[in-house]
């Protein structure tokens, strides 16, 4: 028994698996971005540049690992870590094979529990900026706290609607809630929460934290070494973090039809051909546009995407509330 | 002299009296009138006032030996008057006229620095060029300035340059350059910050300066055309084509007329070629990263256009002194059509991106503003000139090559912001496919050069071309050898530069790549 548990988090569906998931998304992401932008993307590495992603981490690992003389020094060197572990904890409460990586480890009020770690793991993403005492870095930081005023409110809102047509807090059930996945039935907000994702992800037109003419590498700028490759590893799986909330609560979860009898390992497959789906619309929004500044994006969040989701939010109340009076009603 | 420049001429002598000195004109006709030390100011005051357009072109130092002359080159009604001072070499000193015309600033700042001339009352005279811990008593353009000396006394100083990054009071201090991400060349630009709005700018520049000036007094006229060539790599064209333009005024030499033809095509597909380049690497700035790639790709068919007709893909060595090095192949002139086609098809994809896409305008429509007044007053050239709506442009003000003979619109935008200098380049792209058509379909025959004297007469000519960036200027005195005895390059980013401080202050951090790309910097033609 104990044994099982440690297979599943160190291996599949936990520690290895999730990388490994992280990596090819990584891979993925560039390769779609290259041909929409008319290039080739990494092809050296591997079959078609696969191994592209774990070969950059890898030589980061080895690279000299600099410490600035006036940095924080402790937040600066632990921050890094701790962002991606959090990043990490919050996927394991993604039922990926039909269940959590614990199993059982579900409870009512996961996804209030997963977003206020995606608040903090962004929170230790400033503080390694602010670490930095580096100008660049400092205003990075500072712009991923003012971009996360804007959009974690709405973020909220709109994870909030289909935990209404579930009813229920937790991941496990609203996946499984899903016959019809949500984003057919309310696709209003699918569309808002991809739209919030894209700037959660840090993404065009929201990578304004990121804004290399502006400001080099934003909160990264002082990073070097595998601090950086954590760094690096963090926002990656940040980005499958994202793409598997999305998954979860508009997309049905890890659940499609069962392939050659084996519920489990299908259950999986469809995980990730949904987390690349999602993948593949942020990366082709980013294609798309250019990049906003930071003032548009606040006054855009709190003028327009939040009224939008209290909007959509109040309209996928009133349907659920509709359906059930026509279900009595029907009694 | 034209009627027009009598009319000047007359007005002058009545302002200033006996203060005019002489009178005399260049090999190419152009007015130089020399005054006497103080009364500079007057004259230059009443050529601004005669037209709303004028401005500062460029300030020439010029050593003569006990005296340097320091040369105001004016722009009125589209051609050049220059009023000319001279001071005494020992006690070089002179009168600022950066407060009758704002744009003067750096061009007294870059003969302050060369020559040792001090401007009294101007408003920062720091140094621009060279480096602040450059010896203060050697000059380098000044002719007793040998080169090799200078050499040894630069390696011999200890100090080192270092400035401290914390600003005074409350803004925060960031500097922007002379290695940043948004700059592919090196110069600096401070920016005090509060919170993410710019208070303060101060440009710096220098950091790539080469002294070509003063290495082209070393070299044979045959030999500077490949020097000034490589002051910038992006409109090589345009620097040969000015220089040659210009030897050969001094010579009287007449090129034939297929060589005009031929270098009005070479300098188009310069402009396009830069044009596309600045295109292409704003949509970085502004995060659009889709829009480089493409715009990028598009502009590879425009360099098999050069290669082609000149065997090189950048550097041209197209255009010498009486013509052009090679001629075009009938069998060429398909193929060269069929190229230029590929990306005419592009441009209206282009243009309805810039109209309609929100977020490129959201990025650059009311962004980095200069108005009108502001860019005749700063004296900016070229497309941040025409996208101001000012109507400026050396091909109709005083067309050179075959430019007087083929028909083409003057682009001109009112808005004045990053989006209509980006606009400018956009239409002037099609404008300059237009201009290449026209000069293939109709090129005359008969030879493509003339071969030309190595010794130039002495002499002096001033002359002007349109670069992709605006008006690039040339002045050259001869003295009857091999060797140039002074040349003088005004590049239009020069000109250009100081108005980036008027935009940026009081606009957002995020907002300085994307105003200063739009006007389309290149710093290894500011630093010659």
């Amino acid at each position: 028994m104990s044994l099982e548990l440690v297979f599943r988090v160190l291996v599949f569906p936990g520690f290895t698996f999730i990388s490994l998931l992280t990596l090819i998304c990584d891979w993925v992401e560039r390769k779609i971005e290259a041909r929409m932008q008319n290039r080739m993307g990494p092809t050296y590495t591997g079959k078609a540049g696969i191994l592209q992603p774990f070969a950059d981490f890898t030589k980061l690992l080895a690279k000299e690992d600099i410490v600035p003389r006036d940095s924080k020094k402790i937040f600066f060197k632990f921050a890094p870590i701790i962002a991606f572990s959090i990043f990490t904890f919050a996927i394991f409460f993604m039922p990926i094979d039909g269940a959590n990586v614990l199993t059982n480890s579900s409870f009512e009020g996961d996804l209030v529990f997963v977003l206020s770690l995606v608040l903090i793991a962004n929170f230790f993403l400033f503080l390694s900026g602010w670490a930095s005492t580096n100008p660049y870095s400092v205003i990075g930081a500072t712009r991923v706290l003012t971009q996360f005023l804007g959009y974690d409110i709405p973020l909220f809102i709109l994870a909030l609607a289909p935990a209404f047509l579930a009813n229920s807090l937790s991941f496990s059930t609203i996946a499984s809630a899903q016959n019809i996945p949500f984003a057919i039935l309310i696709p209003w907000a699918f569309i808002l929460f991809i739209a919030t994702l894209q700037a959660e992800l840090e993404k065009d037109p929201f990578d304004i934290p990121h804004a290399e003419t502006e400001i080099v590498g934003g909160y990264e700028t002082e990073y070097s070494g595998r601090r950086l490759a954590f760094l690096k590893l963090a926002k990656d799986t940040q980005i499958v973090l994202g793409a598997a909330i999305a998954v979860e609560l508009y997309l049905g979860g890890p659940y499609g039809p069962v392939l050659f009898g084996l519920p489990e390992p299908s259950y999986a497959l469809w995980f990730i051909v949904k987390v690349l789906f999602v993948v593949l619309i942020t990366e082709y929004l980013t294609c798309v546009f250019a990049r906003l500044r930071i003032d548009q994006v606040v006054v855009g969040n709190w003028k327009v995407l939040l009224p939008l989701s209290i909007v959509s939010l109040m309209l996928t109340i009133a349907v659920v509330v509709f359906s059930q009076l026509m279900g009595q009603g029907m009694m | 002299m034209s009627e027009k420049e009598q009319e000047i001429l007359q007005k002058l002598r009545e302002e200033l009296g006996d203060r005019i000195i002489q009178v005399q004109t260049t090999r190419n006709e152009k007015l130089l009138i020399q005054v006497k030390i103080g009364a500079h100011k007057d004259a230059i005051r009443k050529l601004l006032n005669e037209d709303r357009n004028a401005g500062v072109s460029a300030i020439t130092g010029v050593d003569l030996g006990d005296v340097i002359s320091i040369m105001y080159h004016i722009r009125v009604h589209g051609d050049v008057i220059t009023i000319k001072v001279e001071v005494p070499k020992e006690n070089a000193k002179t009168t600022t006229i950066c407060d009758i015309i704002p744009g003067a600033d750096f061009h007294e700042r870059e003969v302050s620095d060369l020559f040792g001339v001090t401007f009294e009352g101007h408003p920062n005279p720091k140094r621009l060029i060279l480096p602040d811990d450059w010896p203060q008593n050697i000059f380098p353009l000044r002719k007793d300035v040998e080169t090799a000396n200078l050499i040894r006394t630069l390696d011999s100083r200890k100090s080192l340059y270092n400035e401290k990054n914390v600003a005074e009071g409350e803004n925060v201090k960031i500097v922007f350059g002379p290695q940043h991400p948004a700059l592919i060349e090196p110069e600096m630009f401070s920016l005090e910050v509060d919170g993410e709005i710019v208070k303060r700018v101060e440009p710096r520049i220098g950091y790539v300066h080469r002294g070509i000036e003063k290495a082209t007094e070393q070299r044979t006229y045959l030999q500077n055309i490949y020097l000034v060539e490589r002051i910038c790599g992006i409109c090589n064209a345009c620097h040969a084509a000015c220089f040659c333009q210009t030897v050969e005024e001094i010579m009287g030499l007449n090129i034939p007329a297929r060589a005009k033809y031929l270098r009005t095509i070479i300098l188009e597909l310069n402009r396009i070629h830069s044009h596309m380049l600045l295109l292409g690497h704003a949509g970085t700035e502004i995060g659009y990263e889709t829009f480089f790639h493409y715009m990028w790709r598009d502009r590879e068919p425009i360099m098999d256009v050069v290669e082609m007709l000149t065997g090189n893909r950048v550097l041209a060595s197209f255009i010498t002194i009486g013509g052009v090095r090679r001629d075009i192949d009938e069998k060429m002139i398909p193929k060269i059509k069929e190229k230029l086609a590929i990306l005419k098809n592009k441009l209206p994809f282009y243009k309805n991106l810039f109209e309609n896409d929100p977020t490129i305008k959201m990025r650059t429509k009311n962004v980095g503003i200069l108005s009108r007044k502001d860019a005749l007053k700063l004296c900016v050239v070229g497309p941040v000139a025409r996208g101001s709506g000012v109507k400026m442009d050396v091909r109709k003000d005083e067309p050179y090559a075959a430019y007087g003979e083929i028909p083409f619109n003057m682009v001109t935008y009112d808005d004045g912001d990053s989006w209509a200098r980006l606009m400018v380049r956009l239409d002037e792209i099609s404008e300059g496919l237009d201009i290449i058509e026209y000069a293939l379909e109709n090129l005359p025959s008969g030879p493509y050069r003339v071969r030309a004297p190595r010794v130039v007469p002495a002499g002096e000519a001033i002359d002007r071309v349109e670069a992709p960036r605006g008006e690039l200027f040339y002045y050259i005195k001869s003295n009857n050898t091999a060797y140039p005895e002074r040349v003088k390059v005004r590049t239009p980013t020069f000109s250009n530069i100081r108005s980036f401080v008027n935009i940026a202050e009081g606009s957002n951090i995020a907002d300085i790549p994307a105003s200063l790309v739009s006007l389309d910097p290149c710093f290894s033609c500011t630093d010659r």
